[in-house]
């Protein structure tokens, strides 16, 4: 039974939770859990810290999926969206934890030795490469900002650079990003295995 | 502080609460934002698949479905959603119809389960998913339509087909509509020039 809606697409399974079909909730979990987990513990450096993100983003896709408008968004966009907005809301609550972020910026879980599911591993050197093809400003911006938690006002003061500058850093990183993503090569598989 | 700048921050998260209720603000007002909006948090949640994913201890999918399992039952929803059919049809009539009434082989009849599920949410937006449904032939694509009771049909968007495909209607499915889908040629046609392949009454 755990893979019944193995064959739906997320749009349809957003459409089944938000019929309160638990077995729909629990089939996204399995698609994208896994990939909001290891985001939410890179930006909290904690699992039990991660955990609380995930669950709360998986019970705000449950609770909100009669909202959810497959035409403005993909729901993998929304759904790691929310994880990534409750682990941001918690990082920024947990003021402590982050000054020890800023302070030294290594992966929070050694790359080696993970025991990654082979296609996710494609998907993050996928996204590793487009990031590699940045200029180093705009890089560093994107990941202090989604990776840090770092607020637009927090990345000004912290790279001594003013505001206008921090938010085209930001936008033109995430405008080329998007280009690299397009083209073949750099092309990013949006669908999960199932 | 000029809104509109506003957008690739706003998808990476890197707004103060402020910042965020007035861009949210904004947003209802600007066609150009939304736009640019969903492009860049595209591009944002791209970054989520950037870092590493080990395995979450499995407590945490049982946790997760034990705790929406209680919301269920103290939850009502608050926008509707109206299952008008979740309609399967099985290899042999799938195919015949395909067959006769388009031309369209499927690769291997008779292990082929197609099935079409449309839903129609509040508002009259509908979704169409389709799976086991083969790709529309070169040159070919599937076309949905929208057929009001007594009314010519309007054209209601385009799709490749494939193992797995969904589609959101354009325009909304009043009560007692028609849905269906033809094959059509690539580009579409302003009115179906085939028999439906399926279809089905909201």
């Amino acid at each position: 039974m755990a893979r019944q809606h193995a064959h739906l697409s997320d749009e349809a399974l957003v459409l089944l939770a938000a019929r309160s079909e638990e077995s729909a909730l629990a089939e996204l979990y399995d698609r994208y859990g896994r990939t909001a987990y290891g985001l939410a513990l890179r930006i909290l450096r904690d699992p039990a810290l991660a955990e609380d993100a995930v669950q709360e983003a998986f019970l705000a896709v449950w609770r909100t999926a009669s909202r959810f408008v497959p035409e403005k968004a993909k729901a993998s966009t929304w759904i790691l969206t929310l994880a990534h907005r409750r682990a941001v809301d918690i990082v920024r609550r947990e003021q402590r934890r982050r000054a020890d972020t800023l302070e030294n910026a290594p992966e929070p879980v050694a790359e080696e030795g993970v025991d990654e599911d082979a296609f996710l591993r494609l998907q993050r050197e996928r996204v590793q490469s487009v990031l590699r093809h940045l200029p180093d400003a705009q890089r560093e911006a994107l990941e202090l900002a989604y990776y840090g938690g770092l607020s637009q006002s927090e990345l000004a003061e912290r790279l001594g650079q003013p505001l206008g500058t921090i938010k085209s850093r930001m936008f033109s990183g995430l405008a080329r990003m998007r280009e690299l993503m397009e083209e073949p090569g750099t092309e990013m598989s949006w669908t999960s295995t199932t | 502080m000029d809104v509109h700048d506003l957008t690739a921050a706003y998808a990476l998260d890197a707004l103060s609460p402020q910042e965020t209720e007035a861009y949210e603000q904004h947003l209802g007002q600007c066609e150009r934002c939304r736009e640019e909006l969903a492009g860049l948090s595209e591009a944002a949640t791209a970054l989520a698949y950037g870092a590493v994913a080990p395995a979450p201890p499995p407590r945490l999918r049982t946790s997760i479905l034990d705790a929406a399992r209680e919301e269920r039952t103290n939850v009502v929803p608050l926008r509707r959603s109206r299952w008008v059919e979740r309609g399967s049809m099985l290899a042999a009539a799938a195919v015949a119809c395909v067959a006769v009434g388009l031309g369209v082989s499927l690769s291997q009849p008779g292990q082929q389960i197609v099935t079409a599920t449309l839903s129609v949410g509040s508002g009259g937006k509908a979704m169409l998913s389709t799976s086991g449904l083969g790709a529309a032939p070169r040159g070919k694509t599937y076309e949905a339509w929208i057929i009001p009771a007594g009314r010519q049909p309007r054209p209601a968007g385009l799709f490749r087909g494939g193992p797995d495909s969904s589609l959101a209607l354009r325009g909304s499915v009043p009560r007692n509509a028609v849905v269906a889908v033809t094959v059509e040629p690539t580009g579409g046609s302003s009115a179906p020039t085939t028999s439906p392949i399926f279809s089905t009454h909201a």
